[in-house]
């Protein structure tokens, strides 16, 4: 097939214009930049809860499309705003498990640019059914209309600090005293979060200073009864599942976890609910508190990463895959199978964390 | 046409090249605590469908720890130790990653059917008050493994401070100095009639020894661990020993699983992860769950065995585990004050051949067994009460040393061990005999744990026969150990200690460990 000369140069003007004019659209675009080579690596700190989200490939996909990649390292929430040895490696994002760690950060100097809050998954507990059922009769669970379980933690931890046995809690299978887990606060965001949680449940209010002095020794009590206390959330979630009940009655842990740990393997969480052994069972305290996960914005570019996390499609992939909430506290997609109707859209009653000022003294407290 | 067949040929020849190493999968190593011997055979498959060379090393699960808090490491890709706890004690420089739990098994109290009738302890809920009572009685001794290089020992020893502390949610600092606890405790382990390194070789001991017409009343050892002995016993007609789960909480081994990186590539560390997802996948659960292994969440459990109380589906309430530096001072004070004293006599190789290296090495090993400070670092220090024999011999014994374990004293032995010099023959036998006169004329030796240990490089003159029938009829029974060293001929060693329910060790590589180990086994 010949060409002639002048339908060969209108072609080529043709392509030139559409070319310009696609440059011009996908310039605008933010989730189509990957197109235009114009990749941006950054480095940063994650906590370990959020992990499998940025490894997941639809997530790396997704980033990647608007020219990200995310070279994460997992570091403890604390240690990540506090340990010169971490940030002497010129982080360009920060992103812990707690809003606190801002200030934290920002107490020790790190020149925050911009933060804002892209996930939430609140603390709950996890324990097993017949647990909950002796607790239902005991009544520190409530179950609700939907068939979500409640938990008394104010009462749970009074019955704890009074030496209170399982059996006068309704649960007679177990023998001894009454006890829940959490991870270490010194090193772990969850463990961290439920020191706080459990600081103003024993004071009756957000905690302040003056409830620190007042109640930081009963707080302490309740930790040291915990005995060796796992340095992650992930392994303390592990060590709950392979102890079963007898081994790990209760622990703390994110909501989140369980809802990965289902999507996983979903044929083997049928397994387990079609099974005759104990069931796991999330507790959700009431109150509770949020982790939330603030991204922190060092290095001006990372704030691409902020607008990319905070798209709908990012959200829904955080909930629809990894069960963590949005900003807001909501779910940002749609829970199919088994795990619909699992988890409650909103959590009603949520108390802030104490601030920086009652925390880190409690830590110390804590790591005595 | 030529270079058609010369490229066909090319073809074939790189095909079958690929063919030697396609699929060829890594060598990976594993070091485990003796109790998965039983699982080896499973992990093998695994290797084998990867064409993976795969090697398995024994070893207790503490010292599984001190090779991971030590500055050399593991050498191997994997650790298996019974439980967690103790990576997380000793893993101070976090080598291990990907620490998986594969089956969980609780501590136990096994008793022969027979005598926990006797106990009237069938069919009920028998707790450490129960146990305590039977062992002050004297109706009631057992086998254990040693708490300071042994999880299943340690396991049992945390159960039994736990149940003396009251009803108290954990083990706090603070709680080991009282005196109460302590002496709860002391008594317990008082019942100790045999101990060991290794929770496997206590096991084989029970079922040799019942072949042998001796029966030994219980032994505290893994459920899943009692279950492969008691199918033993059958098998020899033999009586069960009934389960015992103390109603106030047992320690569980959760058998974690968990890479040590070597930097030797992906494929190792894809292996190792793959090696996981098999573990649990539902038909290898099932294979692991019939060994008495609990896997919570699988739905899988070995069907209940009435007959001796075994039923991995009840529930047990297992202890709470103290903080990491509370079972430090626990496992110091174990060591230091409260398991049953020892009494060890040890026959040492001075012959001709020792000369040079070999005695260097001796009394290199003799100084870190004698010095408090360097043995305490591996938690096998003497105690005060303990009674230590040392007897130097080449075609006779020489003339036998004898002190406490105080420190001075010991400080006394090591100084004349010093002074001892090469020399003349090798008789083994009549070392032994000597060290068993020595031990029989010690008062109150019930009260003790006894063991010979010969430490030898050579070939002996060979009195087994002679001596063999005076240690028969000689009371207590001693077991004999034994350390080989350079090219020594393990088949006497071996003999004796067969015919005394004992145990050879390797010192070749290093005669102080061999010596460290020997020591958990009294």
């Amino acid at each position: 097939m010949a060409i002639s000369r002048r339908a060969f140069g209108v072609g080529l003007l043709a392509t030139g214009a559409v070319g310009t004019g696609g440059y011009l659209v996908v310039k605008d675009r933010p989730e189509l930049q990957g197109l235009l080579g114009n990749r941006l690596n950054l480095f940063g700190f994650i906590g370990g809860e959020k992990e499998s989200f940025l490894a997941d490939p639809d997530v790396v996909r997704a980033l990647g499309s608007r020219g990200l990649t995310i070279q994460s390292r997992v570091a403890g929430s604390v240690e990540m705003v506090r340990e010169q040895a971490l940030l002497s490696q010129k982080p360009q994002f920060l992103w812990p498990s707690s809003s606190i760690m801002v200030d934290i950060a920002r107490q020790n100097g790190i020149k925050i640019r911009d933060d804002r809050v892209v996930l939430n998954t609140p603390i709950v507990v996890y324990s097993w059914q017949p647990v909950a059922d002796g607790l239902m009769q005991a009544g520190l669970v409530t179950k609700t209309a939907a068939g979500h379980h409640q938990l008394d933690l104010k009462a749970l931890l009074d019955a704890i600090l009074a030496g209170t046995d399982w059996s006068k809690l309704g649960v007679n299978m177990l023998y001894g005293r009454s006890r829940i887990v959490s991870t270490d606060p010194n090193r772990s965001n969850s463990g961290f979060m439920f020191a706080g949680l459990a600081l103003s449940l024993l004071s009756g209010n957000l905690a302040t200073p003056e409830a620190l002095a007042e109640f930081g020794p009963k707080t302490q009590s309740i930790f040291r009864n915990m005995g060796f206390k796992s340095p992650s959330s992930g392994k303390l979630f592990e060590q709950y599942l392979a102890g079963g009940i007898g081994g790990e009655p209760m622990i703390v842990g994110y909501e989140n976890q369980l809802v990965e740990w289902i999507l996983a393997d979903r044929a083997r969480w049928e397994r387990i609910m079609s099974g005759s052994g104990a069931k796991p069972v999330m507790l959700y305290p009431r109150p509770t508190v949020y982790s939330s996960h603030p991204l922190i914005v060092i290095d001006e570019q990372s704030q691409r990463l902020m607008d990319a996390l905070t798209t709908s499609a990012l959200q829904q992939l955080a909930w629809e895959k990894h069960g963590f909430r949005g900003p807001l506290g909501t779910p940002t997609g749609n829970l199919d199978g088994s795990l619909a109707g699992m988890l409650p859209p909103d959590i009603d009653a949520v108390l802030p964390m104490p601030d920086a000022g009652v925390m880190l003294p409690l830590l110390g407290l804590l790591a005595r | 046409m030529k270079r058609t067949a010369a490229f066909a040929f090319g073809l074939l020849a790189l095909v079958s090249l690929a063919g030697c190493n396609f699929g060829k999968g890594p060598d990976f190593s594993i070091v485990s605590g003796s109790e998965n011997t039983v699982i080896q055979p499973i992990v093998e498959e695994f290797c084998k469908q990867k064409n993976a060379t795969c090697i398995f090393k024994y070893e207790g699960t503490l010292d599984i720890g001190l090779a991971l808090q030590s500055e050399a490491g593991v050498g191997e890709d994997a650790v298996w130790p019974a439980s967690s706890v103790w990576v997380d004690m000793f893993d101070t420089r976090r080598r291990v990653k990907g620490l998986t739990s594969i089956a969980q098994t609780p501590v136990v109290l096994g008793v022969r059917k027979s005598k926990a009738e006797a106990l009237g302890w069938i069919g009920k809920q028998v707790f450490m008050k129960d146990i305590l009572a039977a062992v002050q009685s004297g109706s009631l001794k057992f086998l254990m493994t040693s708490a300071t290089q042994s999880n299943s020992g340690a396991s049992a020893y945390l159960a039994m401070l736990s149940s003396a502390l009251g009803n108290k949610p954990v083990i706090e600092p603070g709680d080991l100095g009282d005196a109460n606890v302590q002496k709860t405790v002391k008594a317990l382990l008082s019942g100790v009639e045999r101990s060991s390194g290794s929770s496997g070789w206590l096991a084989d001991l029970y079922v040799d020894s019942a072949r042998r017409g001796t029966l030994y009343d219980a032994m505290w050892n893994y459920e899943a661990v009692l279950k492969e002995t008691n199918d033993k016993l059958a098998g020899i007609q033999q009586e069960p020993l009934y389960a015992i789960y103390p109603a106030d909480g047992v320690a569980v081994a959760d058998s974690p699983l968990g890479f040590v990186d070597h930097g030797r590539g992906a494929e190792v560390q894809t292996f190792f992860n793959d090696l996981l997802v098999y573990l649990r996948t539902p038909d290898i659960q099932k294979r692991i769950a019939a060994t008495g292994r609990r896997i919570p969440l699988a739905d899988v459990s070995a069907p209940p065995e009435p007959l001796w109380n075994f039923d991995p589906g009840k529930l047990v309430t297992a202890i709470r585990m103290p903080e990491p530096q509370v079972i430090r001072e626990a496992l110091t004070l174990y060591q230091a004050a409260l398991r049953k004293p020892s009494l060890t006599a040890l026959c040492l190789d001075f012959s001709g051949s020792m000369s040079g290296d070999g005695v260097t090495q001796l009394k290199n090993a003799m100084r870190f067994l004698l010095t408090p400070a360097e043995a305490s670092r591996v938690l096998v220090q003497w105690s005060p009460a303990d009674r230590i024999v040392v007897i130097p011999f080449n075609s006779a014994p020489r003339r036998p040393m004898e002190a406490s374990g105080d420190p001075l004293e010991q400080e006394g032995l090591l100084n004349a061990v010093l002074n001892e010099q090469p020399g003349g023959g090798t008789n083994m036998y009549a070392c032994a005999d000597l060290a068993m006169q020595q031990i029989a004329r010690m008062p109150d030796v019930a009260n003790y744990l006894p063991a010979i240990v010969i430490m030898t490089d050579g070939r002996s003159d060979d009195n087994s026969l002679f001596f063999l029938n005076r240690w028969n009829a000689a009371k207590p029974r001693v077991p004999i150990f034994g350390i080989t060293f350079g090219d020594a001929d393990k088949t006497q060693l071996d003999g004796l200690a067969k015919a005394t329910s004992a145990r050879v060790f390797d010192g070749g590589a290093d005669l102080a460990a061999a010596f460290r180990t020997v020591r958990g086994y009294n």
